[in-house]
């Protein structure tokens, strides 16, 4: 298994955002892992880069334990997150951004891997010396996503990726996962855009209330009629307001 | 011709100004922290080149060069001094409180710190002014009438490289992106490896060095040190700061020079008590015209590099 998480807790003060999670991803698998708003997806995530410290549990990636590790090391180790909303540098260049990704890189191939990101995406290429705030809302997901491919990951978690982009974008986000997933990245893919998710994973997690209330295979799970039900999870959310989003 | 003179001597002035004021522009740019240390870095800087060069330097090093090596050593304490707040006040309290953009907390403790430092060498040295021991009168160029000191074109020159430096380090090496990075968005700088421990002390480094740096200009070219010398230029510095703009390093080099010029014309013209008066009443009236500084960016207070 490339990563395996076991009996991971998140708690801010007093919200309980993750309760005993046990996931795991193997080697250039796709993992999704399902939820509604405030489920605590985004949480197991941070935690699982250190951004956010557990309060408990184990994160053993690639053989290694990275429990108490920093976010620097797990970057080393080869763990990328690319965050919910983006999060580039807008007041940086692309290409400043793009340099970021290889911020712990000091080998000489670093800067042929921000070319080849050039190659991979030509609108990113036209703007590099422009400031990333120009970018559309889709370029900026290209961005993200490319910032963190630079930095050389074994496993690339994703947050909401699909969020916010046109649906022309999302066939082509989720055709570059795929992609990715094919050149031997293992991705672990949060979603509330349930039914590509499902389409590109092999194995799916559903998060309620920061439990996994169920775990499966994609096709089972896209075949499960309580997978509604759960993922509605007492929300306002409802899967065609998930939908309308991504329009 | 006595205009001009004072114009000249403005440049010097100021440009002592101007480096203390892109000390605290580039530790608001990038902690977001009013860093009340500063006006104690510059002092202790020029406090400790003094003690050298009159008590002794030491590995019983003397000579001529006994008052540049004084400074010099004068410098290394500043830069020590300025680690030292990093590690005592600054990452004591994000560690304990897991924010780092709370920055009341260090703000008072580096206000604690300037009173306990400088209170620290008035016992040690007494509240005078003592002679600095720099670089003799006749280091004087006449130019068509117009005195310029030796010493205040090197330092001049001094300052010009440093800001050039400094901005280059911020524009295009890794470790200024980093920097820019934890400026803009330090959740994002950090998950993709940016060491917040790691680049933190470079910013207090930074401020060490160009307190001193500024410290021991000023022994050079005024002559003389004492340990409140740090109050005026420190709050000049951060006037000059906000009238070029929070956060901005060459708006603090020019709101720096702004001050140093208002300072001399304004004593030319209407003698020393008026000082304070056209320095803080320039600042109000930038706060009032263009609230962002001269180089600013729109959200105010919020300076970004
Ligand atoms: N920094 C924080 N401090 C306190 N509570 C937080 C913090 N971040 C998240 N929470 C809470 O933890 C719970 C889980 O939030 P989280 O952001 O992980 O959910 P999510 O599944 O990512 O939601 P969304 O779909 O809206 O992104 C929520 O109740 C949220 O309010
Ligand atoms: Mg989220």
């Amino acid at each position: 298994m490339l990563l395996e998480v076991s009996g991971l807790d998140v708690r801010y003060g007093r919200t309980h955002a993750v309760k005993n999670a046990t996931i795991s991803v193997g080697e250039g698998e796709i993992v999704t892992v399902l939820g509604a708003n405030g489920a605590g997806k985004t949480s197991l995530l941070r935690a699982l880069q250190g951004a956010v410290r557990p309060a408990s549990g184990r994160i053993v990636f690639d053989g290694k334990d990275l429990t108490g590790a920093s976010p620097s090391a797990r970057v080393r180790a080869g763990m990328m997150l690319v965050p919910e909303g983006r999060q580039i540098f807008v007041s940086m260049t692309v290409h400043e951004n793009l340099q970021m990704g290889v911020y712990l890189r000091s080998d000489r191939d670093a800067a042929r891997d921000i070319e080849a990101i050039y190659d991979r995406f030509p609108n990113l290429a036209e703007r590099r010396d422009m400031k990333a705030s120009v970018l559309s809302g889709g370029e900026q997901q290209m961005l993200a996503i490319g910032r963190a491919l630079v930095g050389r990951p074994r496993l690339m978690m994703l947050d909401e990726p699909s969020l916010g982009l046109s649906p022309l974008f999302v066939s082509r986000l989720f055709d570059l996962i795929v992609e990715l997933n094919q050149s031997g990245i293992g991705i672990l893919l949060v979603e509330q855009n349930t039914t590509m998710a499902l389409e590109v994973a092999a194995r799916g997690y559903v998060l309620e209330l920061g439990s996994i209330v169920l775990e499966d295979t994609a096709e089972s799970l896209a075949r499960n009629p309580t997978l509604t039900e759960a993922y509605l999870g007492g929300h306002q959310n409802s899967p065609s307001h998930a939908a309308g989003e991504n329009a | 011709m006595l205009l001009i003179q004072q114009f000249v001597n403005s440049i010097m002035l100021g440009s002592v100004y101007v480096t203390v004021a892109v000390a605290f522009t580039l530790t608001i740019g990038v902690l977001n922290f009013l860093n009340f240390t500063i006006p104690t870095l510059f002092m202790l800087a020029g406090m400790v080149g003094w003690a050298l060069a009159h008590w002794g330097l030491p590995f019983g090093l003397s000579g001529p060069m006994t008052w540049p090596l004084a400074l010099f050593f004068g410098i290394c304490v500043a830069i020590l001094a300025s680690l030292l707040v990093e590690r005592l006040t600054f990452r004591y309290l994000k560690t304990k409180y897991g924010d780092s953009t709370e920055h009341a907390i260090p703000l008072v403790s580096s206000l604690g710190f300037l009173l306990v430092l400088e209170n620290l060498v008035r016992i040690g040295y007494g509240t005078d002014a003592q002679r600095f021991p720099g670089p003799s009168a006749d280091l004087t160029m006449n130019i068509g009438g117009i005195f310029v000191r030796i010493p205040q074109l090197v330092s001049l020159g001094i300052v010009v490289l440093i800001v050039v430096g400094l901005t280059w380090l911020l524009k295009r090496s890794r470790i200024g992106r980093g920097l820019r990075a934890i400026a803009e968005n330090p959740d994002a700088a950090n998950i993709l490896g940016v060491d917040t421990n790691r680049v933190v002390p470079v910013v207090f480094m930074l401020t060490g060095l160009l307190c001193g740096l500024a410290g021991a200009l000023f022994a050079v070219n005024y002559g003389e040190v004492s340990p409140q010398m740090g109050e005026d230029i420190g709050t000049k510095a951060i006037a000059g700061m906000v009238v070029g703009g929070l956060g901005s390093i060459w708006g603090a080099v020019l709101g720096g020079l702004i001050v140093g010029l208002t300072e001399m014309m304004t004593i030319h013209f209407f003698g020393a008590d008026t000082v304070q008066v056209a320095v803080w009443g320039l600042l109000l009236l930038t706060l009032l015209l263009r609230p962002q500084g001269l180089f600013g960016h729109h959200s105010i207070g919020k300076g970004k590099l």
